[in-house]
């Protein structure tokens, strides 16, 4: 790759970053249902892992996972009902994130728009899943107090709008990754590299 | 051993474990991985700022023109209004001069003389369901410090409660919203003597924008429609602060009779708050309370 295209990829990657890392936590009443709201970070980082592959979707989310930290850390209720903020959590998630996003079918079936949306529907349902699950756990197990939110409840006023809402997101961000950048043609030149000498079929679904 | 570091699962297994790692870390009080942010903030809050006020110019042009014959309209009225506010104000004025009088004659005690009020706008709001705390541009450069197992009250401009500070930075300071699971007050309803329970954030009625109300005693059911006020009790609040309705009341179980109640502060749409710092402390305080009290009963 030539300089001009790395300084290129870096620096659309950190106006990326910076740009809707910021609005995320910013205007945060604008499509809004239930309370959720497009994560369009998360989102992000799934489609950049996608597209781009393993290490650009890691090293993206793992900045975006420490500013996600930085300006909204979640609040965890410990042991002795005190609320702190619990720092390293938003690294975790953007970390795992852009890891399923870069193996998830980009083997055996050539990266496609398609896809891409499908990896960011299943990347939310997980996330959401998961997360509910631990949170679950940590409020029955370690606190000892309720986690009172019905199945119905996760479905409908949780999970199923965060889907919606990252699912209409991931349009336009796709569109922008595809043809305004980091890369020309929407193509890590990288990854065509991999493939030839196949160091790419790791964790192929 | 080159290609074992050069795996991308082992890379994310080891990547995760590390982080993992952070997390515990982090979680211990004092942890120094809070000033390992600092310089994170340099680059990342101008950003945001920027954003921010680029969004807000756009709206507010965008409000201008679109308001714009509105406003012109409304203009007319506001003049005739004007005119007539004048002279309700003179009259207020003598009025606010009598009611002055009054407080210092019978030594009135204003419900939040023992605090400061730090007013800051809201930088970060929170990110998704779960990255829910939000930040505020005050912190321990402006004077404000959190003792471990302290809080302090958030307010509106309205004087609602929003919520509680649980960190403070140097340069601002974490806050847990009202509707947050991990958040309670003691609250009572606005009234003499009124009856007392605990208000908590509850993860069904949060998406509603609901707190639950529970502790309710079978004999003082608050009805719908009563006004809560924070009681004071615990100590970590100042009574009187006003945080929000009863909008119904589940009484199927006796044994464990709940409310929602909605906020009155609108969490959704925060730019300002106001933290409420005791300037003195509980001794100097309760002090300075039975001297107002002593001097009120020897005036009176």
């Amino acid at each position: 790759m030539k300089r001009s295209q790395k300084i290129r990829k870096y620096l659309v990657y950190a106006l990326y970053l910076l740009l809707f890392s910021a609005l995320q936590v910013t205007f945060t009443g604008v499509l809004s249902i239930y309370g959720i709201r497009p994560d369009l970070v998360f989102v992000l980082v799934v489609l950049c892992s996608y597209m781009f592959g393993f290490y650009d979707g890691v090293i993206f989310g793992a900045l975006a996972g420490i500013i996600r930290d930085y300006f909204s850390a979640p609040s965890v209720t410990g042991i002795d009902g005190s609320v702190t903020t619990a720092l390293g959590i938003g690294l975790f998630l953007m970390v795992a994130a852009a890891a399923f996003g870069s193996s998830f079918f980009t083997v055996r079936i050539e990266r496609n728009f398609i896809l891409a949306f499908v990896s960011v529907v299943i990347a939310t349902l997980l996330y959401k899943g998961i997360g509910h699950f631990i949170i679950f756990l940590w409020f029955k197990v370690v606190t000892g107090m309720t986690y009172n939110l019905s199945l119905n409840q996760i479905l409908l006023k949780s999970i199923l709008p965060q889907v919606l809402l990252n699912l209409i997101a991931a349009i336009p961000l796709f569109l922008m990754l595809k043809f305004i950048g980091p890369y020309k043609n929407g193509v890590n030149p990288v990854l065509i590299d991999e493939k030839r000498r196949g160091d790419n079929t790791w964790l192929t679904m | 051993m080159r290609r074992l570091l050069t795996n991308k699962r082992f890379i994310t297994v080891v990547s995760l474990l590390i982080i993992l790692a952070v997390i515990i870390l982090g979680s211990i009080p004092g942890s120094p991985l809070n000033v390992v942010l600092k310089p994170i903030g340099a680059v990342v809050d101008p950003v945001q700022k920027a954003v921010k006020f680029t969004g807000n110019e756009i709206s507010g042009f965008w409000a201008a023109l679109t308001d714009g014959i509105a406003i012109r309209n409304e203009n007319e009225q506001l003049r005739a209004e004007i005119a007539e506010l004048q002279y309700q104000l003179t009259q207020n004025e003598e009025a606010a001069i009598r009611y002055e009088e009054l407080q210092e004659a019978f030594h009135i005690r204003e419900v939040f003389s023992n605090y400061d009020i730090f007013g800051a706008s809201v930088l970060s709001r929170e990110s998704d369901e779960w990255f829910s705390v939000i930040r505020a541009g005050v912190g321990n450069s402006d004077g404000i410090y959190l003792e471990q197992g302290e809080s302090l009250a958030v307010v509106d401009v309205r004087m609602n409660l929003v919520g509680r500070v649980i960190e403070v930075n140097d340069d601002d300071s974490v806050i847990l919203i009202l509707l947050h699971e991990g958040f309670q007050v003691s609250g009572k309803v606005n009234a003499v003597n009124g009856a007392t329970f605990l208000i908590i954030g509850d993860a069904s009625l949060k998406q509603d924008g609901l707190c639950l109300v529970t502790g309710i005693d079978p004999d003082t059911i608050p009805s719908v429609g009563d006004e809560i006020v924070t009681s004071g009790e615990g100590g970590l609040f100042p009574q009187g602060i006003p945080i929000g309705v009863i909008e119904s009341v589940d009484t199927s179980n006796e044994l464990n009779i709940t409310a929602t109640l909605r906020p009155y502060a609108d969490v959704e749409n925060l730019n300002d708050i106001f933290i409420m710092v005791p300037y003195e402390d509980e001794s100097e305080a309760s002090d300075s309370e039975e001297v107002t009290d002593e001097t009120f009963s020897e005036d009176t």
